[in-house]
């Protein structure tokens, strides 16, 4: 960096050849390592983060955010025709060039000097902040843990996947649960139970769908509530506000009810389980969010909800939660609030949310780079104190110094 | 003694001034003692204040002025005119309700309101009384209720919704102290017998607590005055509830006496059963009204034309003159914004009232600081715009209800209203008080006739050292917020649009940084990127806000919308003002061509002596 008065720095030094006798090198390593590649990167994350801005009233956060933030690049659907071309950038595209522009420019442009120490920790500090992005993109898992006062929980679901669960209640003692992601319920595909003589087959499946009900005999399946239900696909949504709800028509394998083989519709909108009995053996079918079961459980105790007297503001919300661990012997009381979450086994709980006065929906968050831009802000930081600072007192010492000497010339006669 | 010496004196003597007139006691109204009557504590929005700020902020709420003037329909048919204040008017609402209705407290600007309402649109602004409101309340509601499909509907169902939150909140204030058709007196008399009927009436609908809480009870239990009189049922003395009787039957009979004797027991009943809100009773009220943000923005206006002034004679004196005004407005300002704290007992930035005045006050600093060191009027200049400016803003923004309202639950964080919102309205302050050094820049080499090169450069590096600052600041405050959001929600970086405005801004300073350090952008160039600068952080700030949005989007604005585009609009111009080629804007040129002879700008000499 230039004090303000001087004119502008002239081009850098031409810098060795990084690798003798490969000519073609040397402008790609200028531009991998210059400013302007900087700058147009830039430019391209403002351009695309104003553009996700705008998009998200139209697609939801997290459809604007894959659209433009955590795509290579950006499509764009021709109308009136199947075609989609790349016309952007995306944004892990741009932050990718960024990184990489940063560390060569870092390399081949800055001394290691004190007085430029402070531009090191910065960049370093950034490239950690954008690599804690691209880590939270690709590993953060969120789900929810939905429970009422009193009810004991040992698993989080899902807030957009669902599956299938085909539960064998025949134990009195205990269920066994089988699962079926609904990425496996393409139509056509043939779903077996392991180790039971039952198996269906995937006649229709609908990510996102409208579910209603029609005269008895009118329906889409022959079975369980199938004869007096309809199921029709619909655009699948992303906004916040929305979630998915699928459909699937499933044939049981080798089964006939009258002329027709036996059928059943399932969806996340039927709250209820459908009873199948075969063998001897009694299934429960139903779709749910899916679903990841805990080594532990969290018992609730009282969820509160205080509010400001004489308002209906929001002052708190709170969960008083038991939590148990068999395999630990941990058994304590955890207080959940907001801003003051539960971190245990690699996952923290938010009070997120709630529905009327009994029922607390906690946020579960697991993310292994979640210390990555607590390291990295306080690296830019301290560096961008150190630069400014260094600069700051360059700059008044030069003042000063003109200063002196201008007053000793004006000084000699 | 030369005038150079006299001026910054007589500037600080029209500061104090000014600072004594607001801090001048109130004059009782008639013989009232409406300022006692005002510094009466209740709990209202969750918090304790003084009633005479229930009435501003209702009166704010409904009218958008903290005052009311109009006409008002006599017994005869004639009309006569009426001036109140906020405490006369709440006195009316709440005792000589059929009065009060007849005053035209309701701003209603939307056409499709006032056709529904039947009244006549009069000239920019056109005020509607509760008893015109009251017939169609009905359609009102029902029009808030729509499922809107277009714009205009969308439009119309706001303003009916808004509308109808107004008149639930007069409504609420009536219902406050007795229920129509009887009066608080009444109702002691036969020993609150019938108000325990309608107890949840009165208890449920009740705007404000006027009574404290019983001995023993949670400092936050102040109760209705259903509630007291419930207990007054059973046989208990309430000698406040007698008090508010008395004082409501002296007010409804003009008996100027028996009210001052009213409120003086009020105050003494409740100061001895609650000091704490007694106290926030009298400090608010003084607060209100001292108005100090008020004297801050009158300082920085008159600082401004201080600074006017200096650029037609004598410069030196008027320069600092300006500058001693600057500081004064800093000084009451920053009075304003420790009050605040004190009263609300949050960190000083809880919502968009209170970022706008500290992005004012933080800005003014740092130009104090600019010009303290550099003494050629820019740091002035530029400091005393985006004071004021901001001030104006927050003043408008003050229309939407209490500015000291308690926080929701997710952002009822000292530590994080303390660090994240506060750095990053400093980065906001940083990156306008660039903009307008910017715009300060452009003129100066527009305007100023024989203007020094030293001083272009000096503008240049001190645009460059402000956008540091912003730079700094933003990026420290956009990840304090990652983090909080890390804290409280388990996502570090969201892609909010409050947020994403945030990284806006950051970028934007970072890509003049850079363009600056890679030499493509002198001084024209780094002036028009950071009046660009100015339509990022409006963006960020309001722009968002309007998307509707978010975790964030808590404050939803229209009529800001205009003046947030006319803004943007303008800014872009004045960048292509600050990009114009030399040869078209060389101010000498100009002048030379015009009127040949020109005199020395530089050398305060030629007027002084």
């Amino acid at each position: 960096m230039k004090p303000a008065s001087q004119p502008a720095p002239a081009p850098p030094a031409p810098p060795p050849a990084p690798s003798a006798g490969a000519s073609w090198l040397t402008p790609l390593w200028d531009a991998v390592t210059s400013l302007k590649l900087t700058l147009v990167c830039l430019s391209v994350l403002m351009v695309l983060v104003v553009a996700c801005t705008l998009a998200q009233v139209r697609l939801g956060t997290w459809g604007a955010v894959e659209l433009y933030m955590r795509s290579w690049l950006v499509w764009w659907d021709v109308p009136r025709t199947v075609l989609s071309v790349p016309v952007f950038p995306g944004g892990a595209l741009t932050g990718l060039v960024l990184i990489v522009n940063l560390l060569a420019a870092q390399l081949r442009r800055l001394e290691l000097s004190w007085k430029k120490s402070g531009l090191w920790v910065v960049h370093l500090g950034l490239i950690l902040l954008v690599a804690g992005e691209f880590i939270s993109a690709a590993y953060q898992r969120e789900h929810q843990l939905l429970f009422e006062n009193g009810q004991t929980v040992n698993y989080v679901t899902s807030p957009t996947k669902a599956e299938l669960a085909i539960i064998d209640r025949s134990d009195p003692r205990h269920d066994e649960v089988f699962s079926i992601p609904q990425s496996m319920l393409r139509p056509g595909a043939v779903v077996q139970v392991p180790g039971r003589p039952l198996a269906f087959r995937v006649k229709e499946f609908h990510a996102n769908s409208q579910v209603g009900t029609v005269d008895r005999g009118m329906g889409m399946a022959s079975a369980g509530l199938g004869p007096e239900l309809v199921a029709r696909g619909v655009p699948r949504t992303s906004r916040d506000d929305e979630r998915n709800m699928p459909a699937v028509v499933l044939e049981r394998v080798g089964a006939q009810v009258g002329s027709g083989p036996e059928s059943w519709l399932l969806s996340t909108w039927l709250n209820r389980a459908q009873r199948l009995e075969h063998e001897g053996r009694t299934y429960d079918l139903m779709m749910r969010s899916e679903r990841e079961y805990l080594p532990y459980a969290l018992l609730l105790k009282k969820f509160s909800h205080d509010r400001y007297p004489g308002t209906n503001i929001p002052k708190n919300f709170s969960s008083a939660v038991w939590l148990t661990n068999p395999s630990t012997g941990e058994a304590r009381d955890v207080l959940i609030k907001m801003n003051q979450p539960l971190r245990y086994g690699g996952k923290t709980f938010y009070q997120a949310s709630f529905q009327g006065e009994n029922v607390s929906i906690l946020q579960v968050v697991e993310n292994p780079g979640w210390l990555l831009p607590y390291f990295s802000c306080l690296l830019v930081s301290v560096g961008l104190l150190a630069h400014f600072g260094i600069s700051l007192a360059r700059w008044v010492r030069g003042q000063s110094a003109r200063r002196a000497a201008k007053a000793a010339l004006e000084a000699t006669p | 003694m030369k005038l150079e010496k006299i001026l910054p004196w007589a500037a600080a003597a029209v500061a104090v001034l000014l600072v004594g007139i607001s801090l001048r006691p109130a004059r009782g109204v008639n013989g009232f003692d409406l300022a006692g009557f005002g510094q009466l504590p209740v709990l209202e929005g969750g918090r304790v204040k003084p009633l005479d700020s229930v009435a501003r902020n209702a009166l704010l709420m409904l009218r958008q002025k903290s005052s009311l003037k109009g006409e008002v329909a006599g017994a005869d048919g004639a009309t006569a005119k009426v001036k109140l204040t906020a405490s006369e008017w709440l006195l009316d609402v709440l005792f000589r309700p059929a009065r009060a209705d007849a005053y035209p407290a309701f701003v209603v600007d939307d056409p499709d309101m006032l056709a529904l309402l039947g009244v006549e649109q009069k000239g920019s602004r056109t005020y509607a009384r509760f008893q015109d409101l009251l017939p169609h309340l009905d359609d009102v509601e029902r029009q808030a209720m729509i499922q809107p499909t277009d714009n205009d509907q969308r439009r119309v169902q706001r303003a009916a919704q808004n509308l109808a939150e107004r008149a639930s909140l007069y409504g609420k204030l009536k219902v406050s102290l007795q229920l129509p058709g009887t009066t608080l007196a009444d109702e002691l008399g036969k020993g609150g017998a019938a108000a325990a009927r309608n107890l949840q009436a009165m208890d449920q609908f009740a705007q404000f607590r006027p009574l404290p809480p019983a001995a023993g009870a949670k400092p936050t239990d102040w109760r209705t005055v259903g509630r007291g009189l419930a207990a007054v049922a059973s046989g208990q003395r309430d000698p406040i509830l007698e008090g508010w009787a008395s004082l409501g039957k002296a007010w409804t009979a003009g008996d100027a006496g028996a009210f001052n004797a009213a409120v003086a027991s009020i105050a003494q009943h409740v100061r001895a059963a609650n000091p704490a809100g007694a106290r926030q009773g009298v400090l608010e009220s003084l607060f209100n009204r001292a108005d100090p943000f008020f004297s801050g923005f009158a300082l920085y206006m008159l600082a401004l034309l201080s600074l006017f002034v200096s650029w037609l004679a004598r410069p030196a004196a008027f320069r600092s003159a300006a500058l001693v005004l600057l500081v004064a407005g800093a000084v009451v300002q920053t009075v304003g914004i420790v009050a605040r704290v004190v009263l609300q007992g949050y960190p000083p930035v809880t919502n968009l009232y209170s970022s706008a005045v500290v992005v004012g006050w933080v800005a003014v600093v740092v130009g104090i600081l600019l010009e303290v060191r550099y003494r050629r009027g820019f740091g002035t200049l530029a400091a005393a715009t985006v004071g004021a400016a901001t001030l104006i803003i927050a003043q408008n923004l003050a229309t939407s209800g209490d500015t000291m309202e308690m926080m929701r639950a997710v952002l009822d964080s000292n530590f994080w209203l303390a660090t994240h919102v506060i750095t990053i309205v400093i980065g906001y302050a940083g990156t306008y008080l660039a903009g307008f050094l910017a715009i300060a820049a452009t003129a100066y080499r527009h305007l100023a006739p024989n203007r020094d090169r030293r001083d272009d450069r000096l503008l240049g590096s001190m645009i460059y050292g402000v956008v540091c600052f912003a730079l700094f600041f933003s990026f420290v405050g956009t990840v304090l917020g990652g983090i909080w959001a890390d804290q409280s929600w388990g996502r570090f970086w969201g892609w909010d649009p409050k947020e994403n405005g945030a990284l806006l801004i950051v970028l934007w300073t970072a890509i003049i940084l850079h363009a600056r350090w890679g030499g493509y952008v002198r001084e024209r160039g780094i002036a028009a990127m950071a009046i660009f600068g100015n339509v990022i952080t409006s963006l960020s700030w309001f722009g968002v806000n309007m998307l509707g949005v978010g975790l964030h989007s808590y404050g939803f604005m229209d009529a800001a919308t205009f003046w947030l585009a006319t803004f943007c609009g303008s800014q872009l111009l004045l960048m292509g003002v600050a990009l114009l080629p030399e040869r078209f804007w060389k101010a000498e040129s100009w002048r030379a061509s015009r009127e040949p002879s020109t005199h020395d700008r530089a050398t305060p000499a030629v007027h002084g002596e």
